[in-house]
């Protein structure tokens, strides 16, 4: 490693720099190495294997996956998991837009204040959110329910949000819009907020309206970043785990199962560690295609992010 | 654009929208505020009267929810798990983010995209290993089995930071110790780390909020109750206790936000500006 051709970092020759440089990159592949590369090599090792306990298990091909791909339950995951990647993509990011644009473009005192406390929600712990998407769609006493029956709408407040199968799915997107719609506003606004004050205005000088301007000059300019904005919710879908585990267990039934919590249940309720590993695998090639997506638009774009 | 002495320089449209903002700030600190309204109260007022001011100002519900779950040793825990965790992320990243700023050539090149490799693996990928792993070694259980596993999903990011952070800072700096006989060492310590000050500040917030908020590794690492994180409590208040007694939980969900929400109140600039400096690097 010490007899790499110098280039003009430092100008001498110094015998001393290999052993520094192995030094120093020392602790972040020890961890990288115990933590991560040999258990990625397990994942794929196991998920080709049948075990069901600590024993090295038999090599079956991809039966693992065969099975899974005819499962209901992941089926369901799938499903659920772009359904949530589709409806951030068309609820949110607009909603966020809007917001941002609203703030940033009648840049006040309240501008700053207001932005904190939509972002507020987004460094809460997902348990937190859990547990308070549950006081809102409690039956009974939850803030929804109580609030419309002391308004006399007894049929808003009868209503189960999480213990309905056609509901629950829709109820916990609506505590994730609520929760995350955060982040997405303060990007959007980082961005708006960088356009050249001259385009601005120009266009007021020419008697724009904000939505003119909105659609004229920032839309276009956000072009590139909304498109990361969706990559990332869907990466974010993919891997969607904690509100559903704590609010709906994937119930009732499979209504809000997703690829997380098919995994879960496989490894840590069935202890099949093949299939839970095909579907770690599986959660890892999506989220892997959609950022290689994000980097060749990025290229296109010829935009340094 | 004209100046006008006005706090409202737009008129009219601009009242309406900002009036418009305020109120869907307020829906969106609803939910962190009515616990207040129902925590104070007794089953029965709550019953009556959920939305009126309480009578009385009850702690009891606080003090059912905190004995319910044990609140202070799971903030100890807690606790634990984030420092440890900043302790273990921070050093490994500055050091790599280091070399690959300053020392470039083909092997730190390769060494390079091997952490970045580390970036894109969720930690759902390798959530089966790294069970049998820390079971088979002990570490499982043990506060920093978890906080180990939580420094190596962090360290590629915060590699990659520090990266552009040094690389941004001025060459000459380095040249001038180095021909001043510093080591390469003592320059990095003395002089460049240092310089680093705000990377780092930034990585110790959200090092520590990331560590502070985990749910799913805590769940798979720690199965002793008395090792239980404040979410892995939270979550067996959700499992164990119903909202049929809503004062109570009211209360076990203030307590459980309230550290979250004063650490935001005090950092909450640094966090925004950290959070948008994160995503636009990438």
């Amino acid at each position: 490693m010490s007899r790499e051709p110098k280039p003009k970092a430092h100008g001498v020759r110094d015998p001393k720099k290999g052993p520094f440089i192995f030094l120093f990159l020392l602790p972040a592949f020890l961890f990288l190495i115990v933590f991560m590369y040999y258990p990625i090599e397990e994942t794929v090792r196991l998920s080709l294997t049948k075990t069901t306990g600590m024993g090295s298990g038999v090599f079956v091909g991809l039966e693992n996956y065969q099975k899974l791909f005819l499962s209901e339950e992941f089926h369901q995951g799938l499903w659920h998991v772009f359904t949530w990647a589709f409806w951030s993509c068309i609820i949110q990011i607009p909603l966020a837009f809007l917001v941002a644009f609203g703030l940033t473009y009648y840049g006040n005192k309240l501008t700053g204040p207001l932005r904190s406390i939509f972002y507020l929600s987004n460094v809460m712990p997902s348990a937190i959110i859990a547990m308070l998407g549950k006081f809102i769609f409690a039956p009974r006493y939850g803030i929804i329910s109580s609030l419309s029956s002391a308004i006399g709408w007894k049929w808003l407040g009868s209503i189960d949000y999480l213990g309905d199968p056609r509901l629950a799915f829709w109820s916990l997107f609506a505590v994730a819009t609520w929760a995350y719609t955060g982040f997405p506003i303060i990007y959007l606004m980082a961005r708006i907020e960088q356009i050249p004050r001259e385009l601005r205005e120009a266009a007021e000088l020419d008697g724009a309206s904000a939505w003119r301007y909105a659609r004229s000059v920032v839309l276009p300019d956000l072009n590139y970043p909304i498109r990361i904005l969706a990559v990332l919710s869907t990466v974010g879908s993919i891997k969607l785990f904690d509100l559903p585990k704590m609010m709906t267990a994937g119930g009732p039934g499979f209504s809000t199962v997703t690829l997380g919590i098919t995994l879960y249940n496989q490894g840590f309720v069935n202890w099949n560690y093949g299939s839970a590993s095909a579907i770690g695998v599986i959660i890892f090639v999506l989220s892997l295609l959609f950022t290689v997506i994000q980097f060749t638009v990025g290229n296109r774009e010829g935009k340094p992010i | 654009m004209s100046e006008r002495s006005s706090r409202f320089r737009y008129g009219y449209s601009e009242i309406f929208v900002t009036v418009l903002l305020i109120l869907l700030a307020l829906v969106v600190i609803a939910p962190l505020i009515i616990p207040l309204l129902f925590a104070f109260k007794t089953q029965l007022e709550f019953s009556y009267h959920p939305w009126s001011l309480p009578k009385a100002l009850l702690m009891s519900n606080f003090s059912d929810a905190w004995k319910a779950i044990r609140i202070d040793q799971g903030l100890v825990n807690t606790f634990i798990v984030a420092i440890g965790a900043i302790i273990t992320t921070l050093p490994p990243a500055f050091l790599a983010g280091y070399i690959f700023a300053r020392y470039k050539n083909k092997v730190t090149e390769v060494a390079f995209y091997c952490i970045l490799v580390g970036y894109f693996v969720p930690a759902q990928m390798v959530l089966i290993p790294l069970y049998k792993f820390e079971v088979a070694t002990k570490l499982s259980n043990t506060l920093y089995g978890l906080f180990l596993v939580m420094a190596t999903f962090g360290i590629p990011f915060w590699t990659l930071i520090y990266r552009s952070f040094f690389s941004g800072l001025p060459n000459e700096l380095t040249e001038a110790a180095r021909i001043d006989g510093a080591s390469h060492s003592k320059t990095f310590f003395r002089i460049m780390l240092p310089l680093a000050n705000p990377a780092t500040v930034l990585a110790l917030l959200l090092v520590f909020i990331g560590a502070w908020s985990d749910f799913l590794l805590s769940l798979i690492l720690l199965t002793d109750q008395n090792l239980f994180t404040m979410q892995l409590r939270v979550n067996s208040f959700l499992g164990a206790y119903g909202t049929d007694r809503m004062p109570r939980y009211a209360s076990a969900a203030i307590i459980a936000a309230l550290p979250t929400i004063i650490l935001y109140i005090a950092g909450h600039k640094w966090i925004i500006k950290g959070t948008i400096a994160g995503a636009v690097k990438e």
